[in-house]
């Protein structure tokens, strides 16, 4: 409106009014320059302006959004609820709601609000600012897909642990339960690891010899200086190497863990060979005998004929010496053949092993008094046998061994028990072993001969004077059959009276 | 004066055997029939040369070297000992030959005269 010579608050009006407008139009180019969307929203949540942000982010014009409500693209529950808590409070910030486009897409935005009043001071809505939090959430979503895969990273690592405590605990059971006696050296040659049979073995306690060095342990006890004899200080490697200790033979051998420039220390492994030992040693023993007892007397017949084919005890008629040589030609294969069965016994020795079958020691006992009947019979000595009170169990033995040892037990008794006598065998069941014994009436042991009744070979004086045919040995292979099954044998006598000749099992055997 | 020849032997006829060839040969010869009798033999008659055998009662022959060798002092180690035995088994042959035996013979294997023959190699006739 143009006025004609205005007065001067005319003039002062029409500049106000500019000034006006000019403010009016910094608010709005300030509202459409805005990066953030931003709306006027009525009471009833209508909206009444709008910016260029939110036409962006919402993907509806100007036209489309003035002069329609919120809820078209905030939802009705959301636009309620801002609107209504916003008259309420005056204003709210950073509320997280979801705004749906055109195109219905999901969009996650932050919401703040701030009542509007016109001059009176009356609410005409209220102005509402949105934060696109899309970037926000994808990275909450991130951080979420990390921390769960973190989460099962924990989770798997959890159950390594698991597995590797699980595997650990194998590995110690297994250590422990080995019948060879493990060590361990560190790289510092400090013992870190011993276990139970190695203990045993070695005789000493884990708390006493834990981390001590080869010198520490060396003076600490004397089971293990002839270890460390061979070992070092440095824990050489070794294979195989055989050490004493008290009755024990142990196998040792030595090896280092990791590689040679990144030694993490030494493995021993102590091997009890004893059990195998007193075998070589039982088997040279009764191969030692047997050739003994088979050449023995092809010797004498030799020596004897050699002698009389050299004319040492008188010349011969060619006719003799022909006979005589044909005799020591045969002797000679004899010999040879003898020869050959001794080495094939040798080389058995290394194998040799007892047959062991499951057998009850009442049968084999009636089974070697059947066959002495005869010639106690002979003899005039009564032959009795008593059952044992209570039935024997079943045991796992060398039958034929056995019944050898029986028979040799009671045919001794008979030999030297005079006509008239009595051989009485009887059979007992303790908790864990079985016993036979034999008792005679015969003529005894002295008891100074008495210790070495069952050596190779031994004769008491007594029995010299008797007679008669008999090797020795008898009791030497009965001592050495029952003591391989783990078993004992004795004897009580008293010269002129009687020997009570007895051996047990054990059951378990 | 003949050199004396102590055979540590308990089976009586291969004493008599061997003892009859080698006195023939001119040797003097002592008898021991068991271990222990063939030590106080010898510790008392220092023999030239011991005819042992192995497998005897009352100490066999290794046992019998083992005392001979316990006392160095005693010039008991001196003595030249030839073992005749019948068992020839091999770690018994290896101890006795670290005991000092000169040899091992198994008597099934040679004649009276062929053992003569190793005595005379050893100390001469």
């Amino acid at each position: 409106m143009e006025i004609k010579n205005p007065t001067p608050e005319q003039n002062k009006i029409a500049v106000l009014l500019d000034d006006l407008s000019s403010l009016e139009s910094y608010a709005r180019d300030l509202f459409s320059f805005l990066p953030l969307p931003v709306c006027l929203v009525s009471s009833i949540g209508i909206i009444l302006e709008t910016n260029p942000a939110l036409e962006k982010i919402s993907g509806y014009s100007t036209e489309e959004l003035i002069g329609n409500p919120l809820e078209n693209f905030i939802g009705k529950l959301d636009a309620n609820r801002l609107i209504k808590e916003t008259l309420e409070k005056g204003s709210l910030s950073s509320r997280e709601i979801v705004l749906t486009t055109k195109d219905k897409k999901k969009i996650y935005v932050s919401a703040s609000t701030l009542l509007r009043k016109n001059d009176q001071g009356e609410t005409i809505g209220c102005f509402m600012g949105l934060f696109d939090l899309t970037a926000i959430k994808e990275n909450e979503q991130d951080l979420h897909k990390s921390q769960s895969a973190l989460l099962n990273i924990l989770e798997d690592v959890v159950e390594e642990k698991g597995k590797a405590e699980e595997e650990k605990n194998k590995t110690s059971a297994v250590i422990a339960n080995l019948t060879d006696g493990l060590m361990v050296f560190d790289s510092q040659n400090n013992l870190s690891l011993i276990n139970p049979p190695a203990e045993k073995l070695l005789r000493v306690k884990k708390d006493a010899v834990y981390n001590k060095s080869p010198d520490e342990l060396a003076s600490l006890t004397d089971s293990f200086k002839p270890l460390l004899t061979i070992l070092g200080k440095e824990i050489k490697e070794i294979f195989r190497q055989e050490i004493i200790i008290e009755d024990f033979t142990l196998e040792i051998s030595s090896v280092s863990i990791g590689a040679s420039k990144n030694r993490t220390g030494s493995l021993i492994i102590v091997h009890d060979i004893t059990r195998e030992k007193g075998i070589e040693r039982m088997k040279t023993e009764f191969v030692s005998i047997a050739a003994h007892q088979l050449r023995t007397p092809l010797s004498v017949i030799k020596w004897a004929l050699s002698l009389l084919l050299e004319g040492d005890v008188g010349e011969l008629s060619a006719e003799q010496k022909n006979v005589i040589g044909k005799s020591y030609t045969s002797n000679e294969r004899m010999i040879t053949l003898i020869n050959d069965l001794l080495d094939v016994a040798r080389i058995e020795e290394g194998r040799y092993l007892y047959k062991l079958v499951t057998a009850k020691l009442e049968n084999l006992a009636q089974a070697a008094l059947s066959s002495c009947r005869e010639i106690a019979a002979k003899r005039n000595i009564k032959l009795e046998y008593q059952k044992p009170a209570k039935a024997l169990p079943e045991l796992m033995i060398d039958a034929e061994k056995i019944t050898f040892a029986i028979q040799n037990l009671v045919e001794n008794a008979i030999k030297y028990t005079p006509p008239g006598g009595q051989v009485t065998v009887s059979l007992k069941y303790d908790t864990n072993k079985v016993a036979l014994s034999v008792k005679d009436t015969g003529v005894g042991i002295s008891q100074e001969q008495q210790n070495r009744l069952f050596t190779k070979f031994f004769r008491a004086n007594n029995i010299m004077r008797m007679e008669t045919d008999g090797t020795g040995l008898g009791l030497f292979i009965a001592k050495n059959i029952i003591e391989a099954h783990g078993g004992q044998i004795r004897c009580q006598s008293q010269e002129n009276k009687g020997s009570t000749f007895s051996f047990s099992l054990p059951i378990n055997n | 004066m003949s050199k004396k020849i102590l055979v540590i032997e308990d089976d009586k006829l291969l004493s008599d055997l061997l003892g009859k060839k080698l006195k023939d040969i001119g040797f003097e010869v002592a008898f021991a029939f068991t271990g222990a009798e063939g030590l106080a033999s010898l510790r008392a008659n220092k023999p030239d040369l011991i005819l042992l055998d192995i497998v005897m009662p009352e100490k066999n022959g290794v046992e019998v070297m083992e005392e001979m060798n316990k006392n160095p002092e005693t010039d008991l180690t001196k003595i030249p000992v030839i073992i005749i035995s019948n068992s020839g088994q091999p770690v018994e042959i290896k101890r006795v030959l670290e005991l000092g035996a000169k040899d091992y013979l198994i008597k099934a294997n040679f004649n009276p005269q062929e053992v003569v023959e190793k005595v005379i190699k050893q100390i001469g006739d």
